[in-house]
């Protein structure tokens, strides 16, 4: 069951990549959301019931609900454009995704043969969608999409922290702080400060410091 | 002992906030700097009984490596909050704003002092992501357009950085399953029982991650802009102290790798990566138009030799140490007196700078005589650190290398001697008057560092040779 649900959260990336809209960016971080937890529910075995109630209201609540709503208000009420402005087309990322999602199947192959790995799949779907997001972030040229793919980053790097949940549940833990921390403070200053400095959220116009 | 180096600065930085009046702030700032102060004076002597409570005891330890680089963050942090003072007479900013720089201060330097003294990996890395939090309100404090887009940058970067080290601490665990523990010291003892794939790839993974706050290049893009649009006194708090914090946190995972026989990878990772350092920062000093931006690449150029320094083992890293001294407290010292010149002639162009001899010739001064403690002329310790580094090169069996690292270390001095000369000398408008006095506070803090440094330089103290050799010991 949760071997479907990964390869579900890895064929994101391909809906993303082919994308041309900032709302089907936002779909599919509460899309991840939901799947996350999915996943928690049925990986988490042993760990204690506090531990379990925060995975829960951090994949449930927080990555489902809020964010996505959140993010979708302000666009809308900022009229923050809805065209992503990639810098390579469309269709060169569609190759690009389909080749990131190949390469961590293989990833996954690998993983399995060094005989360290019980959840090979969790491995290889998740540094594949680390990958894309880097992609993402540096193929897009506006400020809004950069977050999103920050925000990716962050569920990938939560989905590769759940194949050790069993050994160290700590480290899930620090995955949801540096959700919380890094995601509000980068909102934070996003929306406050950014729109009033700057007209509109181009990155374009982040161009004031360079050699 | 070491709990009120934590205690001090969370709890002087609420009571600021909650206070905001100007001589509290201002109070609370060289407070806390004479605390910590007092607190490494009697490490010094004795640093057997870290008295920390039970329930946080092993996760925080001092060893002689965290003693040297926890003196470095003092030094350097004293005389910041020194020149704060003067900084913030000059740029008038009302009791809450200096409120938050202060409390931003306090808490950026607890997080430091957490990273240096830190016994766990995770822990470790929570607080070089809370280095990134709190530096990032400091970077911003003149919320100008300008500031507000490196903030951003720094933030946006370094998130990224820290969200890669945490994939390497993940793909840890996966690889050392039958550890079951982060804390260093079960990692150094069991280094050998981890699968040595794992253990390469979260190596690549933290070395990106810490090495993107440490400033080293292909990862550096925020650097410049942070350090030339952060207050002066902020800028040498970043440069002096952030970076090579961050570096002894990525000296104890290359630990676990010497350990693991594994430095071979590690050592080549460092070693290309410090000489593309050198090579980003030479090209950019060559045509840098900002003085500030200028001091910045030359930091990228001084983590690259550091780094360099512990690819090449046993000399190697006795110079990175005695370079790490002489850098932090180099570099504070230029930064502080491009607060001078920026104020004295408001600008951070080169090219609008001339004649600072002149116009003001103590910080004239102290910036030529910074420069050459920097680029390594005797008796600055920099000199000796960079010939150990061409001497570990050839004792490395790796002595054709020096040529390329001579050449680049050339390149940097001629740009950032041209350009410090075009400042220093040359004739100020007829208009501008001679001769200006600054606040004695803007002078002192440089003064006191170049002495440090001078006295490292001439005739090295027993006691700093000692903790030295004893910090190189910590990589095996």
């Amino acid at each position: 069951m949760s071997e479907i649900l990964i390869v579900l959260f890895g064929t994101t990336m391909l809906y993303v990549f082919a994308a041309n809209r900032i709302d089907a960016y936002i779909k599919v971080l509460a899309l991840q959301g939901l799947l996350l937890f999915l996943l928690v529910l049925l990986n988490i075995g042993e760990i204690q019931w506090l531990n379990i109630a925060f995975l829960v209201l951090e994949t449930l609540i927080i990555k489902t609900i809020v964010i996505p709503t959140f993010l979708l208000r302000v666009i809308r009420r900022n009229e923050i454009s809805h065209e992503v402005e990639p810098y390579i087309p469309q269709f060169y990322s569609m190759l690009i995704a389909t080749a990131i999602l190949v390469f961590g199947f293989i990833a996954a192959f690998w993983a399995s043969l060094t005989g360290t790995v019980a959840e090979p799949l969790f491995f290889g779907i998740s540094i594949a969608w680390i990958i894309a997001s880097l992609v993402l972030i540096i193929n897009r040229k506006r400020i809004i999409t950069h977050i999103l793919g920050y925000m990716m980053l962050e569920n990938s790097i939560f989905l590769l922290s759940l194949s050790v949940a069993h050994e160290m549940p700590m480290l899930v833990n620090l995955g949801m702080l540096l959700d919380l921390f890094v995601g509000i403070y980068l909102l934070a200053i996003f929306f406050n400060m950014i729109q009033v400095m700057y007209d509109g959220s181009h990155i374009d116009v982040l161009t004031e410091l360079k050699d | 002992m070491l709990l009120l180096l934590f205690l001090v600065p969370v709890i002087v930085s609420l009571v600021v906030v909650l206070l905001r009046q100007h001589w509290i702030n201002r109070l609370a700032l060289v407070g806390t700097a004479v605390v910590y102060v007092t607190i490494v004076i009697v490490l010094w002597f004795d640093r057997s009984n870290p008295g920390l409570p039970i329930w946080l005891d092993g996760y925080f330890i001092i060893d002689t490596i965290g003693l040297l680089f926890l003196s470095i963050m003092t030094i350097v942090f004293a005389a910041a909050a020194l020149y704060s003072l003067y900084y913030f007479n000059e740029y008038k900013p009302d009791s809450r704003r200096e409120a938050i720089y202060v409390a931003a201060m306090l808490l950026f330097v607890g997080a430091m002092t957490g990273v240096i003294l830190a016994a766990h990996l995770a822990l470790l890395w929570v607080l070089v992501e809370a280095t990134t939090l709190t530096s990032a309100v400091l970077i911003y404090f003149e919320g100008k357009k300008s500031s507000l887009e490196a903030a951003w940058k720094y933030i946006f970067i370094c998130s990224i950085g820290i969200a890669l080290a945490f994939v390497g601490i993940v793909i840890l665990t996966i690889g050392s399953k039958e550890i079951g523990s982060l804390f260093f010291a079960d990692l150094y003892n069991r280094a050998g029982q981890i699968n040595p794939f794992w253990l390469k790839l979260a190596f690549a993974f933290i070395l990106v991650g810490f090495g993107t706050k440490i400033g080293i290049a292909p990862i550096h893009a925020w650097l410049p802009d942070a350090h030339s649009e952060a207050p002066s006194p902020v800028s040498a708090l970043l440069s002096g102290t952030l970076l090579n914090t961050t570096f002894l946190g990525l000296l104890r995972v290359q630990e676990i790798m010497i350990r693991a026989d594994l430095q071979a990878f590690s050592n080549f990772l460092f070693m290309a990566t410090g000489f593309l350092s050198l090579l980003v920062s030479a090209a950019f000093l060559l045509r840098t138009v900002n003085y500030k931006r200028m001091l910045a690449y030359s930091s990228i150029e001084n983590m690259g030799l550091l780094f360099i320094g512990i690819a090449l083992g046993k000399t190697g890293i006795y110079a990175a140490m005695l370079h790490s001294v002489a850098h932090s407290l180099t570099k504070s010292a230029l930064f502080l007196t491009s607060g001078n010149i920026l104020q004295l002639f408001g600008s951070k162009r080169i090219d609008d700078v001339h004649g600072l001899l002149e116009k003001d010739p103590r910080s004239g001064w102290i910036w030529m005589i910074s420069l050459i403690a920097i680029i390594g002329i005797p008796p600055f310790p920099a000199f000796l650190s960079k010939f150990l580094l061409i001497k570990a090169f050839f004792e490395n069996g790796s002595g054709w290398l020096a040529a390329p690292f001579f050449l680049l270390i050339a390149v940097i001095v001629f740009g950032m001697g041209g350009a410090v000369f075009r400042m220093s000398f040359g004739d100020l408008p007829i208009s501008s008057e001679n001769n200006v006095r600054l606040h004695p506070l803007a002078y002192i803090p440089q003064i006191v560092l170049l002495l440090i440094l001078l006295v490292i330089g001439l005739n090295i103290p027993e006691s700093v040779q000692m903790l030295l050799v004893g910090a190189a010991g910590f990589l095996h």
